[in-house]
């Protein structure tokens, strides 16, 4: 086939694909999926979040278990988002063989659910002491933390107001709510801070809006102490486009990385076994007699035995990894297109061209390939794409009893964290609706294109 | 003395049929005798032709000497050497020397390959010409030699786009671009139109002079045999009943199958418009599977006595230079027929 023969029949196609509603709808799919699968890294906020899945440090600035940012839009007690702020008024003073550097952040809080946490960080080397405080609108100001911070060119200083300031909010609290009895494990440091100084700041806490400045200073002993890069993030109660998991990762970031793992594993599963099946079919079919009575036999064998509990039992002993996932699943997938192909090809091996081709002196091999082969091709790609969503639930599946490849995110796997970590019982519908729609939107996806394909492909199921 | 291009004796085909499970526990078979015992030869240079009715076996005789079949019994010779039983390279070899033209030339190529490839095909099997370019210049001359003028307009047309005549044109010079010295050629004709079949065999006979071919020409059709062939047999249900030189075959026949094959050819004759055409033949032809006792055609033939189907089954005979037939009752028949 030339170039322009190639145009020709692909122009034809794409004239009676445009006909099939469904197919058109499937194909813009794809092509957004396909969108997401190249601009990946600019549309996440968290690029590595494939690499770093398992990475607690990765993602410990983040709020834990926060539902989208757009709830905002919803209700009426706003949430504090997430923010990072990068700019600081800055200062320095001696005193005597000290320096004392101060950074002031201000932080504008104008939301009615306090944010979660508020952390400090920097980079540097040297052991520096650190002292934090808040003033907050009304002018009150308080103590936070104070410490000496320890850090060098791979440690850097991270300071978590609310898991170190807690004693500091509760002692603030008490002095003008004394008559709440709280304990000190049940305080939220956060929601006192950013609360009215009044009775019932700890049970019933009004907001307090306005502009707080955290200031943060650090005592600097030695000459070759220095500190860089400071700079505060605001973990949210919302965060990002679809929210956190409980063990603060962003679900945007592993439902995009998701993409291209549910993709690589329907494609290529369902390349590799209809293109088996195919060939077997075929050779099956043209080898006739008792050579096709037994790979028949051979073909039942594989059809009968049931993927799933043998997979699960394999993935279960082995811990495989997504690639041995996607060899099992096609030794267990090629069976899909035999008998249709064996019973095209017992049709086509009667076509006297064949017979003709074989009185030329045509090896077997020849026949099955350039004269049988090729009028299965468009067989094969419509059973492909058809193959598709199978291969991504059954890896779904998979996932989602705790069996997957641990070190890449699938939707199976969020999914499975979802499960695991009580998303349903907590409402935390952010955390398994987006996994599970993907999936069904992937798996529609192929559906669409491959019964277009069928319909356009297979003479049968012509209507006209 | 004229050399024998091909041999073939006592050639059968039975093809196995499903049995019933009583027919299997007493070790029964049955067959279907498409071929059942024949035995001719074919000389260098000469046109020979095999005709029968549909159903009688000489088409499986074209594909046993094709070698697309396995014979059951029975030995052929090519050039002298046996050739019954032989595989792969020999096989191979075989194939460049007997080459076959197909009844359909719509369906002996793939509809999916242009010319260029359906003719491409043989060379690259066989691994001639060594480029491209070589092998194009030998499919132009192949098609220059069966009258496709100019072969460049051919080659990249696909065989949808040509006609029936032209289709069998290249069919035959794809045969011809492994230079066979015997073709088999498979009611080549048939299937196109009245008005281009003598352009097509009058192409086939030119060509053949031109290389000097040999042709088993197989067909049901009595007026291109005579036209076309220097022998013809006749074979009826898988034996060959009459053989002889076409012009003493068909002036002179001898079988009351023949007879009744003559008489059943249709002649646009001025003044015969819708007058049916008697034929002294009864019934329709016995299936395979089942052949009758004695002569294997004496349920069909009027001049049948007791002695045809009592006695066992005659042999070919031989009743003047090169003319056989198979008839044990010829003399009665040659003069029943001439009375009447």
């Amino acid at each position: 086939m030339t170039v322009s023969d190639f145009r020709r029949s692909a122009s034809e196609f794409w004239r009676e694909f445009r006909k099939v509603r469904s197919g058109v709808f499937g194909l813009i799919f794809l092509a957004i999926f396909i969108c997401i699968l190249i601009f990946e890294p600019l549309i996440v906020p968290y690029p590595e979040a494939n690499e770093k899945w398992r990475d607690i440090t990765y993602w410990q600035d983040l709020p834990s278990s926060a539902p989208p940012s757009w709830i905002n839009l919803f209700t009426s007690k706003k949430r504090a988002v997430s923010e990072s702020i990068e700019e600081y008024a800055f200062s320095e003073t001696l005193a005597g063989a000290m320096r004392i550097q101060e950074y002031v952040f201000e932080y504008d809080y104008s939301a009615s659910v306090a944010p979660s946490d508020v952390v400090f960080h920097a980079s540097g080397v040297g052991k520096p002491t650190v002292v934090i405080s808040i003033q907050r609108p009304d002018g009150l100001s308080i103590d936070l933390y104070r410490k000496q911070l320890e850090m060098s060119p791979t440690q850097d200083a991270r300071v978590s107001i609310d898991r170190s300031a807690q004693t500091a909010a509760m002692n603030f609290g008490k002095k003008y709510s004394p008559s709440e009895g709280v304990q000190l494990q049940t305080i939220k440091t956060t929601d006192v801070l950013f609360s009215e100084a009044k009775q019932g700041i700890f049970r019933s806490p009004s907001p307090l809006v306005g502009i707080y400045k955290l200031k943060v200073t650090l005592l600097l002993q030695k000459a070759e102490e220095k500190i860089e890069d400071a700079f505060v993030t605001v973990a949210g109660r919302v965060h990002g486009i679809l929210g956190t998991d409980n063990s603060k990762r962003d679900i945007w970031s592993g439902v995009i990385a998701g993409v291209k793992w549910a993709m690589l594993i329907g494609l290529l599963t369902a390349l590799v076994s209809v293109s088996i099946g195919v060939v077997y079919g075929v050779i099956s079919a043209y080898v006739g007699g008792w050579k096709d009575s037994l790979m028949q036999r051979i073909f039942e064998i594989f059809i009968s035995v049931p993927m799933l509990p043998v997979l699960i039992v394999m993935s279960a002993v082995f811990k495989p990894n997504i690639w041995v996932m996607i060899g099992i699943m096609c030794i267990f997938y090629w069976v899909g297109p035999v008998k249709t192909v064996r019973s095209m090809g017992l049709q086509i091996k009667e076509e006297t061209y064949i017979e003709a081709s074989r009185a030329l002196g045509a090896s077997n091999t020849r026949i099955i390939f350039k004269h049988m082969v090729p009028l299965l091709i468009p067989y094969a790609f419509a059973s492909m794409a058809l193959n598709v969503p199978g291969a991504i639930v059954v890896e779904a599946t998979i996932s989602l009893l705790g069996l997957g490849d641990a070190t890449i995110v699938t939707w199976g796997q969020i999914l499975q964290a979802a499960n695991s970590g009580g998303a349903m019982l907590s409402g935390m519908w952010w955390w398994v609706v987006p996994p599970g729609m993907a999936i069904a939107f992937m798996g529609m996806t192929f559906a669409f294109v491959g019964f277009a394909m069928d319909k356009i492909l297979n003479p049968k199921l012509k209507t006209r | 003395m004229t050399e024998k291009i091909i041999e073939v004796k006592d050639l059968q085909k039975w093809f196995p049929i499903r049995r019933s499970i009583s027919q299997f526990f007493k070790g029964e078979h049955n067959y279907v005798k498409a071929v059942d015992g024949i035995s001719f030869s074919i000389n260098r240079g000469e046109i020979f032709g095999l005709v029968g009715e549909s159903g009688c076996g000489k088409t499986t005789t074209g594909k046993l000497i094709m070698k697309l079949l396995e014979p059951t019994e029975g030995t052929m010779f090519l050039n002298g050497e046996d050739v019954t039983h032989i595989e792969k390279d020999e096989l191979k070899r075989y194939r460049r020397n007997v080459q076959m033209i197909f009844q359909d030339p719509y369906a002996s190529m793939n509809p999916r390959f242009k010319i260029r490839d359906v003719m491409e095909e043989p060379l690259i099997i066989h691994k001639l010409g060594e480029d491209r370019d070589a092998r194009m210049k030998m499919i132009e001359k192949a098609l220059m030699e069966v009258k496709l003028n100019p072969p460049d307009e051919f080659l990249v047309r696909y065989p949808h786009m040509l006609s029936g005549g032209q289709r069998q044109r290249a069919a035959t010079a794809r045969t011809l671009l492994l230079n066979p010295e015997l073709l088999v050629a498979d009611e080549p004709v048939s299937m196109i139109d009245l008005s281009t079949r003598a352009e097509i065999l009058h192409m086939m006979k030119e060509v053949q002079r031109d290389l000097g071919l040999t042709y088993l020409y197989i067909t049901h059709d009595l007026s291109t045999a005579r036209y076309f062939t220097d022998r013809i047999a006749v074979m009826y249900l898988g034996k060959i009943i009459e053989i002889g030189d076409p012009d003493d075959v068909i002036d002179n026949p001898v079988h009351p199958y023949t007879r009744a094959l003559i008489a059943a050819v249709c002649e646009p004759v001025a003044g015969k418009v819708n007058k049916p055409k008697v034929v002294p033949i009864k019934g329709e032809i016995p299936s395979a599977a089942n052949i009758p006792k004695g002569c294997r055609f004496h349920p069909r033939c009027p001049y049948a006595k007791e002695e045809c189907w009592e006695k066992e089954e005659p042999q070919l005979q031989e009743i003047e230079d090169g003319h056989f037939h198979a008839c044990r009752r010829w003399k009665e028949v040659v003069e029943e027929a001439g009375r009447g």
